[in-house]
């Protein structure tokens, strides 16, 4: 069932997987590797056919400087900004809320909207395009940075209500017992015995809805368009010019998108891996 | 000194102004819409705004600039909405759907002016639906073959003039190893220009308007005749191996590398294969040589326009805004290479010292007789380029299908433009 750890396996064994896990690595870091030297190369490279050879001119300075200088670039990243941090504080608030109430009140339908919040996860959420398309246009949110926020506090909402309820499960009863003896509100419960208790979950999803969030790139398409309101990872393809991709723009700026989540992910690995596994064993 | 003579241009305009009292002082508002997204065209217009606006100090001209992809759907909303009293689009076909349902203003006594109608003469077919004119072309550029001139030399070869030296020429360029035309048709298009170019010069312009129109059947004997000519080419090697996983960007490198020695392609080529290295020596240019001696020659030159809407409430304002586009001085200013770097509409005008360009030029104004076509997702309906381009590209990998794709095609026909 659990992996063997390697020193207990025959010498042949470990130096082959000694040997073949390097490859194996190289392998599948070759596409990123390959986007990172594009972003140093000048667009010459891809015209001649130098794809995977040793860039013809370092044109770092000359690529990152377009990226943040000539282009809509620093627009787009504040626009992913404004999306992603009043998502993840919707969402986080929210659920915390929803989970309080579904962990902790026995009453009737309380299982019942429990499935249903979960059973919005289990909804594809391409099949929802339309509808939710139609609806902002209706509401005209359509291409507003408010759209796509309310929008995703909704969808995520679901999945952090799910985490948050069976983090809040797992405290000990007694605690919010004791408080009612003493007679405290049950407002006050929440604010002052289970929020802080619940801060490692809070943070664990924060990051969660923050790599989601900024990654993502089906709802920037569908419910926006132009550097006014597009998060970054749809801006990237205003590279594309009316008769040609620049790829090497592309690749500096596929980098730059990555880097927060990326940034986030090491400050915050503790809580990442964390997240991962709070909600899946219980 | 240049703020002196855009005075006197001014008294100039003034007094000519005072002569003819129908054209008074413009005044009002004049929105404008634009799709020029892109950084170098968006300054370019708003540069040639700005030259219009001091010309008609008493205009208050608004102009706004909107995302190239979202203008294709927003400009339904807006013409028929809220319309603008100019707005840029695409000739020919691609404004069929706008013209049909009232909604671009029929601009032909802007044509009977001689100022246009003799210097605008080669777009003119293309501005024309129902025998009238619906808007003004403001920039076009030419497709023909660009080759590696330096491989020609070595070979021996020189540019052809006709079909058979187009074979010869093709034939020794694959018995030396390599492929006379790269071509990348992931994104199908590229084929498009393919079966333009052996359509027009097989059956020419007029058929080839018809076939885009669904007014001929796919398995029509001219049509198939076209495709044998197309066969001999694919069936000698002349195209480069797997070009169906390669964009047209993609395709580039074949003939940077010297693997491929020509490319059937837009005026666009030109930029990323001098960066890439190749001189002008290196690189030439020719028209697509006749086939069928019988039909006139005719080009590919995709257009962009200026239409006044229908519903525009200052269209006075509009039309001399559109007399101005045209206007020869202007037309040399926006096209020239520190701007759009494409090919002025106007005759009178005069064109950057770049070797493609005055190629073009000469080729578009002089010596393409038949008419010049907008490309064929432009001049076919949307859904019939696209059935039609994926039988192309079918076509040029299995060339043995080619009675099964046309017959798919005809079936497509009787859908699409019932």
């Amino acid at each position: 069932m659990f992996p063997r750890p390697i020193e207990k396996s025959t010498p042949a064994a470990r130096v082959a997987y000694k040997t073949l896990l390097p490859v194996a690595l190289l392998f599948w870091l070759l596409p990123l590797l390959a986007v990172a030297v594009f972003s140093v190369k000048p667009d010459a490279d891809f015209t001649s056919g130098n794809y995977w050879g040793w860039p013809s001119s370092f044109e770092a300075l000359n690529n990152y400087g377009k990226v943040f200088f000539a282009s809509d670039m620093p627009r787009y990243l504040l626009n992913s900004v404004l999306i992603t941090v009043p998502t993840v504080i919707g969402a986080v608030a929210l659920s915390t809320m929803t989970g309080f109430a579904l962990g902790i009140y026995k009453f009737r339908g309380n299982l019942l909207i429990f499935f249903m919040f979960i059973a919005g996860n289990f909804v594809p959420f391409q099949i929802l395009m339309v509808p939710v398309r139609d609806l902002t246009l209706e509401m005209g949110l359509y291409n507003t940075k408010t759209g796509l926020v309310l929008f995703h506090i909704a969808f995520q909402t679901g999945f952090c209500t799910l985490f948050m309820r069976n983090f809040i499960r797992a405290l000990p009863f007694e605690l919010i017992e004791a408080a009612r003896v003493e007679g405290v509100s049950e407002i006050r419960i929440f604010r002052y015995v289970v929020l802080p208790l619940m801060r490692p979950a809070i943070a664990a999803l924060s990051v969660l809805i923050f790599t989601f969030i900024w990654n993502d790139y089906f709802w920037a398409v569908v419910l926006t368009q132009g550097a006014e309101s597009q998060p970054v990872t749809a801006g990237i393809t205003s590279f594309n010019a009316q008769y040609r991709a620049a790829y090497h723009l592309m690749s500096a700026g596929s980098i730059v998108a990555a880097l927060p989540p990326v940034l986030m992910f090491f400050l915050m690995q503790r809580h990442f891996i964390a997240g991962l596994t709070l909600g899946a064993v219980k | 000194m240049t703020k002196t003579l855009r005075g006197a241009f001014a008294a100039l305009a003034c007094s000519t102004l005072l002569a003819s009292p129908a054209l008074a002082e413009l005044t009002g508002d004049l929105k404008i819409f634009l799709d020029t997204s892109n950084p170098a065209p968006r300054a370019t217009m708003e540069k040639m705004i700005a030259d219009f606006q001091e010309a008609h100090p008493d205009l208050n001209i608004e102009t706004t600039v909107i995302d190239r992809e979202a203008y294709k759907t927003q400009i339904r909303n807006f013409l028929t909405a809220n319309a603008p009293d100019v707005a840029n689009w695409y000739a020919a076909n691609r404004m069929k759907p706008f013209v049909d349902a009232g909604l671009f203003e029929d601009v032909s006594d802007l044509w009977a002016e001689a100022e246009i109608a003799d210097n605008l003469a080669s777009t003119k077919g293309a501005m024309t639906i129902d025998g009238k004119q619906w808007g003004v072309p403001y920039t076009y550029y030419q497709w023909g073959v660009y080759y590696r001139k330096d491989i020609y030399d070595d070979l021996g070869l020189s540019e052809p003039t006709d079909w058979d030296s187009f074979k010869a020429n093709c034939q020794a360029i694959v018995d030396s190893g390599k492929a006379c035309f790269t071509i990348g048709t992931k994104y199908l298009w590229t084929a498009g220009g393919w079966f333009d170019y052996l359509n027009m010069r097989t059956n020419g312009f007029d058929f080839h308007m018809a076939l885009a129109a669904g007014e001929v059947s796919w398995e029509d004997e001219r049509v198939k005749q076209t495709f044998a000519n197309w066969r001999e080419l694919i069936d000698m090697g002349a195209f480069i191996d797997n070009h169906q996983t390669y964009s047209w960007q993609e395709a580039l490198p074949f003939m940077v590398q010297g693997d491929a020695a020509g490319y059937l392609m837009g005026n666009f080529a030109v930029a990323p294969l001098r960066e890439a290295g190749l001189t002008d020596d290196q690189l030439d240019f020719y028209q697509f040589p006749a086939i069928n001696p019988d039909v006139e020659l005719a080009e590919d030159a995709p257009t962009d326009t200026f239409h006044i809407p229908a519903n525009a409430t200052n269209k006075e304002a509009a039309r001399e805004f559109l007399r101005f586009v045209v206007s020869a001085d202007v037309q040399t200013e926006i096209n020239n290479g520190k701007n759009l770097g494409q090919l002025p509409v106007n005759a009178a005008s005069m064109v950057d010292d770049d070797k493609f360009l005055n190629e073009g030029f000469k080729m578009l104004s002089s010596n393409s007789p038949g008419g010049v076509a907008q490309f064929w997702d432009r001049d076919a309906p949307a859904e019939m380029a696209k059935v039609s381009m994926e039988g192309f590209q079918e076509f040029m990998v299995k060339p043995d299908n080619l009675d099964r794709i046309l017959a798919k095609l005809e079936r497509a026909r009787q859908r699409i433009y019932k």
